[in-house]
């Protein structure tokens, strides 16, 4: 128990380290950025009419903080980002902490959801395509698992709201209706955004769902030829059972090790799939802060927050790894 | 018969056999790749296809009747459909291809709407010319404007006014035109340079990145190793379209096309080049302890030497394969960029910049020949990563077990 606790603890440091590590590239990139906060809100400003002199802009740098050294606003800012906090926004001038709260958690369900039914479709089908001898099915599923990487996200949700609107003649687009988008969340307003929400989860993780299956199958196929499964085999398991009991249980664990990365990928596609289908309730606050305003503070939280959960899973995925996997369980405990 | 054989042939065999061993064992590793390869059918076929686009991409001034800027737009056929070229009509067969000519018109009677109408009489056909001259065009000019006044000098290049087809009179558009009236034809070869281009220098960037950093790290090992390999790890963890975005958006409006289009390939470099370093540190951490560097530090070669003539051979065609498998990736991060409106902007073309307006509900109802192009780049993409992993299979020493 002890040596477990070691563990977790020594994970959850190199966790924090790495947070740490990437608020610094992610805050650096920031800085090279030409132009500061202060310049582009009163460039805002001046644009709205006001008279702007050199003089406002050094006050407003002051304000800001923006006049102490490089590595002192980092350090403040790290330690306000562990706890949530991230200051006020460059030009909207407001709490980046309410404006992005809710559509982060949102964002970050629908991602959560891509990536469950990515796993959910790629496993049962990545088995199958290791053991099937069929040659239809092994080449049907090499064939997707390449479109998967030349047809990304974006570009299915292109087709399919193409093709939707030629057949259907709907665009299949939004995350509500009409009547429940201002509403508060009630058991119609989820039935309604599941019935909607459907589409894009599955576009989501499409790609991710493509790559899951390659993952498992090349897995799987290294496993069910080895000797354990001959034997068990020669005891009389047979079938699913046979499947799931032996080559599978070995096959599935470092899958878990590559939630991280595919929930990085689902990552990557979120802002422009979100922009396709209008799904103004999530990741378009993203193509909104970076794009439009330029705003360099909500920007860096984004990019930090979306990190951050990158690195919890992988850190969740750790633990769990440790406490399912005997392997790994012994050569933790000992 | 089977005699025969037996008797009078072994020789001969055993000769054939032990000379096509001696040619597997002399062969170098390029021609040895390249066997492997020939014999994978679906990673040539995908060469072939990568080699025609390639070659379409660079000599799509020729190949294209039109310029793809708005200089070569068709003031007259805007939001125009495909023209497709037949030799056969109602009106009897010709053998040059022809089109029919559409005249567009708004009138009260078509509710103020363009209406587009196809003239398909015998008088209206329009033929193909082939050797068309048009817009000229040049290859190899550059422009060279260092500081001082003595150095800034001009090579006019070759110029050109020749194109593979035209029509007379007026213009031929294959696969439509968008909402400016430009020849989507013309923008989409013209796209697919542009993409190799982004694809080639941003791959070029990751790569002497991922040489240092790889090469640092895992030469020297250590404390040093495990820095940079923290720093790696981190910079993997952070999602890179997001971030890209992010840096893409800071640049500033008054930058020119072209300068937007180096920095765009520049930062998909800066980002890209994770993998390829961890790659290349993994196998200089594993070859490092050979006896042949040993060797060769103790005749006084330096780190950098060892790595570049040493350790670098030993794993060339590993280093070779994953630059070709991270080359669509390159081209899907600038599509993704480009069509958000944050990568390439209007006077380059490119496959992002031909879709960005293609989500509005007009262009989806009506003019679905804006998603030509698509086409196009799935097939480059899909034509590399077959390649890309032929070559992976090639490379492989231990893929046939001879």
């Amino acid at each position: 128990m002890l040596q477990f606790s070691r563990f977790v603890a020594i994970r959850a440091t190199l966790a924090v380290f790495t947070l740490v590590l990437v608020s610094f590239i992610v805050f650096s990139l920031m800085e090279m950025v030409p132009g500061d906060c202060a310049e582009r809100y009163l460039a805002f400003k001046s644009s709205q009419g006001a008279v702007i002199t050199a003089a406002d802009i050094q006050a407003e740098r002051v304000r800001l903080g923006l006049d102490q050294p490089y590595v002192q606003r980092w350090g403040h800012w790290i330690v306000n980002a562990f706890q949530g906090e991230f200051g006020d926004s460059c030009i909207l001038r407001l709490n980046i902490r309410q404006l992005i709260g809710p559509k982060f958690w949102l964002s970050l369900g629908l991602c959560l959801s891509a990536l469950l039914l990515a796993y959910a479709i790629a496993i049962p089908v990545g088995i199958l395509a290791a053991t099937s001898k069929n040659a239809t099915v092994n080449n049907g599923l090499r064939f997707v698992s390449y479109l998967g990487l030349a047809l990304p996200n974006f570009l299915l949700a292109l087709m399919i709201m193409l093709f939707s609107t030629l057949v259907f003649g709907n665009s299949l687009t939004g995350l509500f209706s009409k009547e429940f988008r201002d509403a508060a969340w009630s058991v119609d307003k989820f039935v309604d955004f599941l019935s909607h929400a459907w589409l894009p989860v599955f576009i989501l993780g499409w790609s991710a769902t493509a790559f899951a299956i390659q993952t498992v199958r090349a897995l799987m196929s290294d496993e069910v030829g080895k000797l354990y499964v001959t034997a068990a085999r020669a005891r009389g398991v047979s079938g699913r059972r046979l499947l799931m009991r032996y080559p599978a249980r070995h096959a599935l664990s470092p899958i878990i090790n590559s939630l991280g990365f595919d929930l990085n990928r689902i990552f990557n596609e979120l802002p422009i799939v979100a922009l396709i289908l209008t799904l103004t309730e999530a990741g378009s606050l993203l193509i909104e802060a970076l794009a439009r305003s330029n705003d360099q503070q909500l920007a860096g939280a984004i990019i930090f927050l979306l990190t951050a959960s990158i690195v919890g899973i992988n850190f969740i995925t750790d633990i769990i790894l440790a406490l399912t996997d005997p392997r790994i369980r012994r050569s933790i405990i000992g | 018969m089977t005699n025969m054989t037996d008797t009078s042939s072994p020789v001969t065999e055993a000769a054939v056999n032990q000379k096509s061993k001696e040619a597997y064992f002399t062969a170098s590793q390029g021609q040895l790749i390249w066997q492997r390869f020939k014999r994978n059918k679906s990673a040539l076929a995908g060469a072939w296809v990568l080699i025609i686009l390639i070659l379409s991409g660079m000599f799509a001034p020729f190949l294209t009747p039109y310029e793809p800027t708005i200089s070569g737009r068709d003031k007259d056929y805007l939001n125009g459909a495909p023209q497709i070229p037949s030799f056969c009509d109602s009106n009897g067969c010709s053998l040059r291809p022809f089109i029919y000519t559409s005249t567009r018109t708004r009138s009260i009677q078509t509710n103020f709407r363009w209406v587009t109408e196809t003239d398909t009489s015998l008088e209206a056909r329009r033929y193909l010319t082939f050797f068309t001259e048009g817009a000229s065009y040049t290859y190899f000019e550059f422009n060279i404007n260092l500081p001082g006044e003595a150095l800034d000098f001009h090579v006019p290049g070759f110029k050109f006014d020749t194109h593979l087809f035209g029509v007379e009179p007026g213009m031929i558009h294959l696969f439509g035109t968008d909402s400016t009236g430009k020849d989507i034809f013309s923008r989409t070869l013209t796209a697919v340079n542009t993409s190799m281009a982004v694809g080639t220098i941003g791959v070029i960037i990751a790569f002497v990145l991922a040489l240092a950093i790889g090469g640092i790290s895992g030469y020297y090992g250590g404390w040093i190793d495990s820095v940079l390999q923290m720093f790696t790890d981190a910079m993997k963890t952070i999602p890179s379209i997001p971030l890209f975005m992010a840096l893409a958006a800071f640049i500033p409006d008054v930058w020119s096309a072209e300068a937007r289009f180096f920095f765009i390939s520049m930062v998909l470099g800066l980002i890209g080049w994770t993998t390829l370093a961890r790659r290349i540190r993994t196998h200089l951490l594993s070859e490092r302890n050979q006896e042949y560097v040993l060797a060769a530090q103790l005749c006084g070669a330096s780190p950098a030497h060892v790595i570049r003539r040493h350790l670098l051979p030993s794993f060339s065609s590993y280093i070779i394969v994953d630059l070709v498998i991270s080359f669509p990736y390159m081209i899907l991060s600038e599509t993704a960029l480009s069509f958000i409106g944050l990568g390439l902007k209007d006077p380059v073309n490119s496959l992002g910049v031909m879709l960005q307006n293609v989500t509005s509900a007009d262009v989806l109802l009506n003019y679905q020949w804006y998603f030509i192009p698509v086409l196009f780049f799935i097939v480059l993409v899909l034509a590399f990563v077959f390649v890309g992993d032929g070559l992976r299979d090639a490379a492989d020493p231990y893929s046939d077990s001879k």
